[in-house]
């Protein structure tokens, strides 16, 4: 395909602010083709991960060089007048556009956003968050302390995108962050004379297409998918240019046939590990509901087929197997009555597969075990970790099958329609980049996986964060009336402090606890996410005591009072261990942010959940690790990081099944057409 | 059985229209009594096997009904033999892998292509995986085969096989007969300069005319050959043939046939090959007669003709017993066999598909594998004999290849399977017990380590009877085998110098007798003199009389008398300190024994005890002590008996001759000589003993690397 790139067209240097929406670009919808499985795929892997980790500093020289070509700038640019910075915008923008993302353009580029930041928002970017801008523009996912603004270091990369004309999009790990950086920045890019857009949950295809126009699009992780996923299925296969533009000028009135994206052009994924890897593991699935009505008759029926069966004459159960077997005389007597009923009843197939799940969903799925009822809602619970999966349902009818059981609402079947990793989604972006907070751990898998660098930024500020240890106490118990405790003591010298917990139910236990002490406190969880911003607004107050999932571990800035720097700022108390280290550190990393002081500590007990679920909890560590100190401590503390060397295990294995599952799946079924 | 019917991926078929591509055909072929449905795909010359409910389905692929139709069809249609959606979709990725499907939408000619190089690029892998079999295909050779088949088609009827049955009836009636002439020291006669290439060039004729017979039997029932070329088995080039059209003949004879034809038609040819070889003089046609034999023979025995092998003897059996794929198969029955029962994966399914096919896999996976062992090691053997580096390096490849490779997969798969998930435990118990026990037989179980060596019962010095002086035996005063006393004459000689000589010096003595008398009072001086004289004369005779009495030879221990010579020995002339004979009592025999260089260390340095055998009597095991040991090697052997001439083990060195080189062996050896218990018996002189020096008990892989390190030091000199 002839693409020469949107300086090609000379209409484009005379285009308005605004960008690109008055010419046509010259592909629609674009997206990088996927890289074919090859069978040396993986020595490329390697030796792409060597090299990316070899030439790292001769990268950052690199960087250091374009670094020093902006700062030269800035001091010209500062004494420019308002009209005469714009002019130059001006002049920028029609260089980027001709050039791309090119040395020169960046310097320029980064050197005005710079200054034009600093005059509409009053923020003025450090150096080491131009080089982390810098490192993005180059495809690299940047590893910046937590707290050195890295929503205003994306401005940079954003904005210099924007000015060479190509459309970025910021993808955040949830809606409230999208909003929250695109309101703070809104202004800067306004600015800039690039347009911003917010996706937010609900928003209808019309209103979607609109903000997908926009020059800067603020979106999460599953919104930006999903939305990519269902223009799959409206184009029905990959986006192909020429049906696309030919189906747009025969039928330029026809929106809503129209994909709502614009293709994949560049993404700087904000807290990339987070996004690219932990959501990684399960894959999205675009469904259609069925009629809830019409599966309600059907799960009746097939209830009712199943009571006039008996044990052992109709039917056999298989309890390790979790598995029901028909008997010759079940499936004749079926047959008879099947044909009385009717309708696709007398078919012998969907019959018996309807009663056989139908007496599996009495006999094997036992409320409290697989399921709980919450709400008057049949939700799955996770026979692993035991956790509570809402939003997941079992699929073939099977829930529909205990909700009847139950006798609550029946729900719709959720047909799948189309289903993508995210794996697959951000490696059909045209440019990817990253930033995050905690990289290096997974920087072998961004490698391999998206063929991403990790480059380490250093802080702009000592860090002033100070560790305190961490403490295992024996039981649940314990341990929340210590934090409770500590968290009261914390707050009387007029700290904040910032207790992070890993589960809903966790979090509400720490209220408990705190309660039981009269402490004021705000808790913040998935169940209470509407005050949310209040929440974390007031979190860095003198003296307020905040519990929080760690919903507020990503992303979150907790702004603190002044007078609060001065008595030693945020206390961060870590309640347990995560399924990865990266996700302390990022919950650590609410404290002592931009240099301000700050402190955190962990208090365990050997009832956590990580213990049980990795099965690290048991074995004779988990043993010693009762005994008094000297021993208990540090076989404690092995035990915990053995549990979550395990947890982090089993998720790396899980994303390789998946991916490996796709990949074999895509292959086998390569005729279909459709990769989804 | 209940079977999950609906699958998570069917969305992404339900919606297509895909049907057959028109070079496609579907045969209808019965194995082990089942019916089965063979796809040939005609572009790249593949087979796959449907069952009968596959073939339904396959069939209602038209290109109008989508998947979703078809398959609810089916169910309706067909009750117990549905197919699950998800085998449905599998059902769909082998066609289309096959390159046999089409769909309503445009094929995906990036994923074509992908999967084009990724054909290709594991067929080079293989060549290279294994460079005894590399595969070059020359010409398409199915016209010449169409045009020239009028020539061939009466020879493949009844007919055809009587004449066949009598020609080879009779070459080998011929050959058995003529036996001997046949088989007399092959490998000299092959293995010359002039007869290597005349046997390359039969090789090459045999084979070419052994290929085209695949070619014609396929063509007699409507195949077509679509290739020929050139394989390279262990680095030989052999013409091959694509006979795989024979896979849709109906009649598993046909297909046997067809791969049975190359070995008839050899066999032909060696049974024609036999009658000229007797009837033509020695020459050229001769030898190569001899040559096409031996090419027909060996080569058929050993590799085409033998079912372990994946030559043609395979694809005869496979075909006769109905299991196609049978190699492939039995090696994944077996991967099933030790998943099902030694990693407890309860939820497999076997493979087989017909009752009778579990025996097979198991006998042919159990026998090909130790006959491609044998085969292997023997070809390595073999090669590093003629060139040592490459013998090693064959023998390292063949080793990565036969157990490296798949102890690698193996080990993978046991690391990072998802199937063993929940059983890995188990499995990596079993693996590691398998592991830990072969490691334990090697290294901890002691095994009994000796060397076994030869001997030969040898006479201590005093036991030997020696002439004392030159001359003609006369007489032998005892019969040999007698028993004498300590004393007794045994022998006389005669040495008519001797008795001449003394006579001689009687005379003279006389006459210097006589001057004294008649000087003794004349002159006192001279008288002196020959008083001095007479002395020296009679000391003469008193030396020459003892020489006289030395033509007696005596016995000086008492025993039975041996002479080898037996009674020839009177008249022959013996030289002073030559053997007569022996005098022994048959009791405490001298042991000689020899041990090659290359086991003396050991021998020297770690024998425990000794255990000995006579020849004569290989049941009484004696134990044995080394009473001394000759200092220094030499490749002189004591006796003819440990020679390969004499029937011992030790080889001599032809290019030493002359008198005492005969007995020159190749290498160094090591004398010791050995004793046994006080007055054991023997039973004759000279005779060879067995002697087993052991060296205590040792691991197997101790003595292993032992013998490796031997050969090692013996190639590089050291």
């Amino acid at each position: 395909m002839l693409d020469f790139g949107p300086s090609a067209d000379p209409a484009n240097q005379a285009a308005p602010r605004g960008g690109l929406s008055s010419s046509p670009p010259l592909v629609l919808y674009p997206e990088r083709e996927e890289a074919r499985h090859h069978w040396l795929d993986p020595a490329e892997g390697v030796a792409r991960y060597l090299v990316g980790r070899i030439s790292g500093p001769f990268f950052k020289l690199r960087l250091r060089r374009l670094l020093s070509q902006t700062l030269k700038r800035a001091g010209p640019v500062a004494a420019l007048s308002d009209a005469a910075l714009d002019a130059r915008l001006e002049d920028a923008r029609r260089r980027a556009r001709c050039d791309g993302l090119s040395d020169a353009t960046l310097a320029e580029s980064f050197a005005l956003i710079r200054e034009i930041s600093r005059r509409t928002l009053g923020l003025y970017h450090h150096k080491v968050q131009l080089l982390g801008a810098l490192a993005m523009a180059r495809g690299a996912v940047a590893e910046m302390a937590t707290g050195e603004g890295k929503t205003l270091t994306s401005t940079l990369t954003a904005g210099a995108a924007g000015l060479a004309g190509i459309p970025v999009h910021i993808v955040t790990v949830n809606d409230y962050l999208a909003e929250r950086d695109a309101e703070t920045m809104r202004p800067l890019y306004d600015r800039l004379g690039l347009s911003v857009g917010v996706l937010i949950h609900g928003l209808q295809p019309e209103a979607r297409r609109a903000v997908y126009g926009c020059d800067i699009v603020y979106a999460s992780n599953k919104e930006i998918a999903f939305d990519y996923l269902r223009d799959r299925v409206k184009l029905d296969g990959a986006p192909r240019n020429l049906s696309l533009k030919l189906r747009r000028y025969f039928d330029p009135g026809a929106k809503n046939d129209a994909p709502v994206m614009r293709g994949l052009p560049f993404a700087i994924v904000d807290e990339a590990d987070s996004v690219l890897i932990d959501e990684a593991r399960t894959p999205l699935i675009l469904s259609r509901e069925t009629d809830a009505t019409a599966e309600r008759v059907w799960a009746e029926t097939a209830h009712r087929l199943a009571d006039t069966l008996h044990e052992p004459r109709d039917y056999v159960v298989h309890p390790r197997d979790r598995r029901v077997e028909l008997t010759k005389k079940g499936k004749l007597s079926l047959e008879e009555q099947g044909t009385r009923t009717g309708g696709i009843w007398t078919n012998r197939i969907r019959r018996e597969q309807a009663v056989q799940q139908a007496l599996t969903a009495r006999l094997m799925f036992h409320e409290g075990d697989h399921y709980v009822i919450d709400d008057g809602k049949v939700v799955i619970v996770d026979e692993y970790s035991g956790r509570i999966m809402e939003e997941r349902s079992w699929n073939d009818g099977m829930h529909q099958l205990v909700e009847v059981k139950e006798g609550v609402e029946v729900t719709p079947r959720k047909e799948v329609l189309a289903r993508i990793t995210y794996q697959r989604f951000f490696r059909r972006y045209g440019r990817l980049a990253g930033m995050t907070g905690t990289a290096r751990e997974v920087s072998a898998e961004l490698s391999s996986v998206y063929r991403l660098n990790v480059v380490a930024i250093p802080t702009n500020t000592p860090a002033q964060r100070r560790r305190l240890g961490v403490r295992v106490f024996p039981t649940a118990e314990r341990r929340w009336s210590a934090v409770a405790a500590r968290a009261n003591a914390l707050r009387e010298t007029g700290r904040p402090v910032l207790i992070g917990t890993r589960s809903v139910a966790a979090s509400e236990q720490a209220s408990a606890a705190l309660s039981a002490l009269d402490v004021p406190h705000e808790l913040l969880n998935a169940k209470l996410h509407k005050q949310e911003a209040q929440i974390i607004a007031d979190a860095g107050l003198a003296g307020h005591v905040t519990v929080a999932t760690n919903m507020a571990g990503r992303g979150v800035d907790i702004g603190l009072d002044p007078d609060v720097a001065a008595r030693g700022g945020l206390h961060v108390i870590l309640t347990e261990r995560h399924d990865s280290k990266r996700i302390d550190r990022q919950l650590e990393g609410r404290a002592a942010r931009r240099g301000e002081p700050g402190s955190s500590e962990v208090m365990l007990s050997l009832e956590d959940a990580i213990l049980t679920q990795t099965s690290a909890g048991r074995g004779a560590l988990a043993r010693l690790a009762r005994l008094p100190w000297p021993v208990g401590p540090v076989a404690a503390g092995r035990l915990f990081r053995r549990a979550q060397r395990r947890a982090e295990a089993g998720h790396a294995r899980a994303r390789r099944t998946l991916l490996d599952q796709d990949r074999r799946l895509g292959t086998m079924l390569a005729f279909s057409g459709r990769p989804e | 059985m209940s079977k999950a019917y609906l699958s998570q991926n069917w969305y992404r078929v339900a919606g297509l229209k895909p049907r057959l591509r028109r070079h496609a055909k579907l045969y209808r072929t019965r194995y082990r009594g089942q019916l089965w449905y063979v796809l040939q795909d005609r572009t790249s010359g593949r087979f796959h096997r449907f069952s009968p409910s596959s073939h339904r389905l396959i069939s209602m692929l038209d290109g109008t009904r989508t998947v979703q139709d078809i398959w609810d069809t089916f169910c309706e249609q067909y009750d117990d033999e549905t197919l699950t959606q998800d085998e449905v979709i599998r059902l769909l990725g082998q066609l289309h892998a096959a390159d046999v499907l089409l769909g309503d939408i445009p094929p995906d000619i990036g994923e074509l292509a992908e999967r084009g190089e990724s054909q290709r690029n594991r067929k080079f892998l293989m060549s290279f995986m294994n460079p005894l079999a590399v595969r070059l295909p020359v010409f398409d050779p199915d016209d010449f085969v169409s045009a020239t088949m009028p020539l061939a088609r009466p020879l493949i009827s009844w007919i055809g096989g009587l004449i066949w049955l009598a020609v080879v009836g009779y070459g080998g009636f011929l050959a058995l007969s003529h036996w001997s002439e046949l088989t007399q020291n092959v490998v000299d006669r092959v293995l010359t300069a002039e007869n290597l290439g005349l046997l390359l060039l039969s090789y090459i004729c045999v084979k070419a005319v052994h290929e085209m017979g695949h070619a014609y039997v396929v063509k007699r029932w409507g195949g077509e050959v679509h290739e020929i070329g050139v394989m390279f088995l262990v680095f030989m080039p052999v013409p091959y043939v694509d006979a795989s059209d024979s896979m849709r003949f109906q009649s598993k004879w046909q297909r046997a046939l067809v791969g049975g034809a190359g070995i008839l038609v050899e066999a032909f040819l060696a049974a024609v090959a036999m009658m000229v070889w007797l009837n033509a003089e020695d020459g050229l046609v001769r030898a190569f007669a001899f040559n096409v034999m031996l090419i027909g023979g060996v080569s058929t025995l050993l590799f085409n003709g033998n079912p372990l092998l994946k030559f043609d003897g395979y694809y005869v059996l496979s075909d006769l017993i109905e299991i196609p794929n049978l190699a492939q198969r039995s090696k994944t029955h077996f991967t099933y066999l030790v998943k099902r029962y030694a990693f407890g994966m309860r939820e497999l399914d076997s493979p087989a598909t017909a009752p009778g096919e579990p025996a097979w896999f198991v006998f042919y996976a159990v026998a090909s594998f130790i006959y491609r062992l044998f085969i292997t090691f023997a070809i390595v053997l073999f090669v590093s004999n003629q060139f040592f580096f490459l013998g090693i390096v064959l023998a390292i490849w063949a080793l990565v290849l036969m157990f490296g490779w798949p102890l690698m997969k193996q080990a993978w798969f046991l690391l990072t399977s998802p199937a063993l998930r929940h059983h890995r435990g188990r499995a990596f118990a079993v693996t590691g017990g398998t592991i830990a026990s072969i490691a334990a037989l090697l290294f901890a179980v002691p095994l009994p380590h000796a060397t076994i060596a030869e001997g030969v019962v040898w006479v201590p010095g005093d036991r030997i009877l020696h002439s004392e002086a030159d001359g003609i035996v006369t007489e032998l005063s005892v019969v040999p085998g007698a028993q004498i006393e300590s004393g007794t004459a045994v022998v006389l000689l005669d040495d008519p110098l001797i008795s001449a000589r003394v006579k001689l010096l009687d005379g003279f003595i006389e006459e210097l007798r006589r001057r004294l008398a008649a000087q003794d009072f004349v002159d006192r001086s001279a008288a002196r003199v020959l008083q001095e004289e007479l002395r020296a004369a009679q000391a003469d005779r008193a030396l020459t009389l003892a020489r006289l009495d030395d033509l007696v030879v005596r016995a000086a221990d008492p025993g039975q008398l041996i002479v080898p010579q037996g009674e020839d020995i009177v008249g022959r002339f013996v030289r002073k300190g030559d053997v007569i004979g022996y005098v022994t009592d048959f009791r405490d025999p001298l042991i000689r024994v020899i041990v090659p260089e290359r086991h003396s260390d050991l021998v020297r340095s770690e024998t425990r005890t000794l255990e000995l055998r006579f020849a004569s009597d290989p049941n009484r095991v004696l134990p044995a002590r080394i009473v001394r040991e000759v200092p220094g090697m030499s490749a002189e052997l004591p006796s003819m008996a440990l020679s390969t001439e004499g029937g011992g083990r030790i080889a001599l060195d032809p290019s030493v001759s002359g008198p005492g080189g005969e007995r020159q062996a190749l290498a160094n050896l090591l004398h010791l000589d050995v004793r046994l218990a006080p007055d054991t018996p023997f039973r004759s002189l000279g005779e060879r003993v067995y002697v087993r020096f052991d060296h205590g008990e040792e691991p197997a892989a101790l003595q292993l690397y032992r013998s490796v390190r031997q050969i090692f030091l013996n190639q590089f000199d050291i």
